[in-house]
């Protein structure tokens, strides 16, 4: 794995699996959207943990979060969701994309402003979400659930960015 | 630094076009990946089986606080529903006799009893796109590839994928959903189509219907997917010529579902001597006895 290098010092066994913690936390994250929580499939959609998990991620550990590592993230949500193949791998790597290109706007920046770029971030993976799907089905597909979706991950942030934030704490700085 | 920075991007770049050449893949040739479907919700069937009974849990509880404190008011409408249901229950076993003596005159032929397979909801598709259920009965439950799924209510969407304990759902709300459909009292053919909203299109229909408000749609059995007469849920028409179905299945509060099995008479068999009798005679399919002697 190219992406896991420690500055200078070579990696401990430790290391790795620090390492390996943020792309399993993205998997446990789909998972999470998975689950039957009752709020039913076409009226509302449960939010979607793992595009939190992968923007908490390229903003705090780049170094992580290798393109491969989200493609996985995304083919794997794309298999278990029976969706086509290769939807939400295309769109996490976009919208991956785009916070690897903004992060230096993002260094040193207040809570409430990241919240808010995460909100633009949100509007961009429905936007993105959509496009892909309607050019698959060649048909106009009805936004309206990966709108409700896009509201419940916005406020969704705060809550599963601090479970995020107990993780990113135990991965030694060095990474 | 500048060396990685620069290796990431063009790995970016290379995994954007993978996956968008894998759409392009998917696109032309969906059942590729099928059984790395499968093997990927088998593979994580047991995660998903163990995290969602505590929300089961919760869901039940969460109802069970809301029931109690309508209590009375629920006991005065099953009350009433009862009372209703009871004068139901005479008319239909007095239907019941008629159709039944009818059928023997005719020499109706019976279709099959429905057996069934219940499992419990384990996850859906968790997207805004795709409307699936993976269910904890598969293969060694006896459940098969296009088997119908309903629940209390009625159709829920039918199996596209088995696993050895594990199977998936695809919801007649789902794009790729298509149930052939009757509309009763006119009896119109008709498919539903799904269309990404809670309430599938119905298309196909002939040009001259006469459809209401709450009209009753169930499975037609035509193309020998699903069986004849399930409930599917009653129509909605928003405006003149385009009719919609609104899914008696709550799937607001999913739980369990029954997966039917239910073996359609393929085959005609004709009886030897009609056919050496004469070739102008209507040939009459031989009677097929329900399995289970009913």
């Amino acid at each position: 794995m190219a992406s896991i290098r420690s500055s200078g010092s070579a990696v401990r066994v430790t290391g790795l699996g620090e390492a390996v913690v943020p792309f399993l936390v993205c998997i446990f994250s789909v998972i999470l959207t998975m689950l039957p929580y009752g709020l039913s499939s076409s009226l509302v959609v449960a939010p979607s943990f793992a595009f939190i998990a992968i923007f908490y991620w390229t903003l705090f550990r780049p170094n992580l979060m290798h393109p491969i590592l989200v493609f996985v993230v995304g083919l794997y949500q794309d298999l278990l969701s029976m969706g086509p193949l290769g939807l939400w791998a295309t769109t996490y790597l976009v919208l991956y994309g785009y916070f690897l290109f903004r992060r230096q706007y993002f260094a040193g920046r207040s809570f409430a402003s990241l919240w808010f770029s995460f909100g633009i971030g949100v509007l961009l993976l429905t936007f993105v979400s959509w496009a892909i799907s309607s050019i698959f089905f060649t048909q106009l597909v009805s936004p309206r659930p990966a709108i409700i979706q896009g509201l419940f991950t916005f406020f969704l942030y705060p809550f599963y960015a601090r479970f995020l934030a107990y993780f990113n704490r135990r991965i030694s700085r060095h990474m | 630094m500048p060396i990685r920075a620069r290796s990431q991007r063009v790995s970016l770049l290379i995994m954007i076009a993978v996956s968008c050449a894998l759409l392009l893949l998917g696109r032309a040739e969906a059942y590729v990946f099928d059984q790395a479907r499968d093997k990927v919700s088998e593979a994580t069937a047991p995660v998903l089986e163990i995290l969602s009974t505590p929300i089961a849990i919760v869901r039940d509880w969460i109802e069970g606080v809301q029931g109690f404190f309508d209590v009375y008011a629920e006991n005065q409408r099953l009350k009433d529903e009862n009372a209703r249901l009871l004068e139901w229950k005479a008319t239909a076993l007095r239907m019941e006799q008629t159709a039944s003596r009818y059928q023997a005159l005719l020499d109706v032929q019976l279709e099959p009893t429905i057996g069934y397979v219940t499992g419990r909801v384990i996850a859906d598709s968790g997207g805004p796109f795709v409307h699936t259920y993976i269910v904890n009965a598969g293969r060694k439950h006896g459940v098969q590839v296009g088997q119908g799924v309903i629940d209390t209510e009625g159709l829920i969407g039918r199996i596209v994928g088995v696993g050895n304990s594990a199977s998936r759902v695809l919801i007649v709300n789902d794009l790729n959903s298509r149930v052939p459909v009757l509309i009763e009292p006119g009896h119109y053919r008709a498919i539903m189509v799904g269309d990404n909203s809670s309430t599938p299109r119905l298309e196909f229909l002939p040009d001259e219907v006469d459809i209401e408000q709450g009209d009753r749609v169930i499975t037609s059995g035509h193309g020998g997917l699903l069986p004849p007469g399930l409930p599917v849920g009653e129509v909605v028409i928003e405006k003149e010529g385009t009719y919609f179905v609104k899914p008696y299945g709550d799937q607001a509060r999913v739980d369990f579902v029954r997966i039917l099995s239910y073996e359609f008479p393929r085959e005609i068999e004709v009886e030897e001597d009609l056919l050496s009798e004469s070739r102008n005679t209507p040939v009459t399919p031989k009677r097929n006895v329900a399995q289970n002697g009913e």
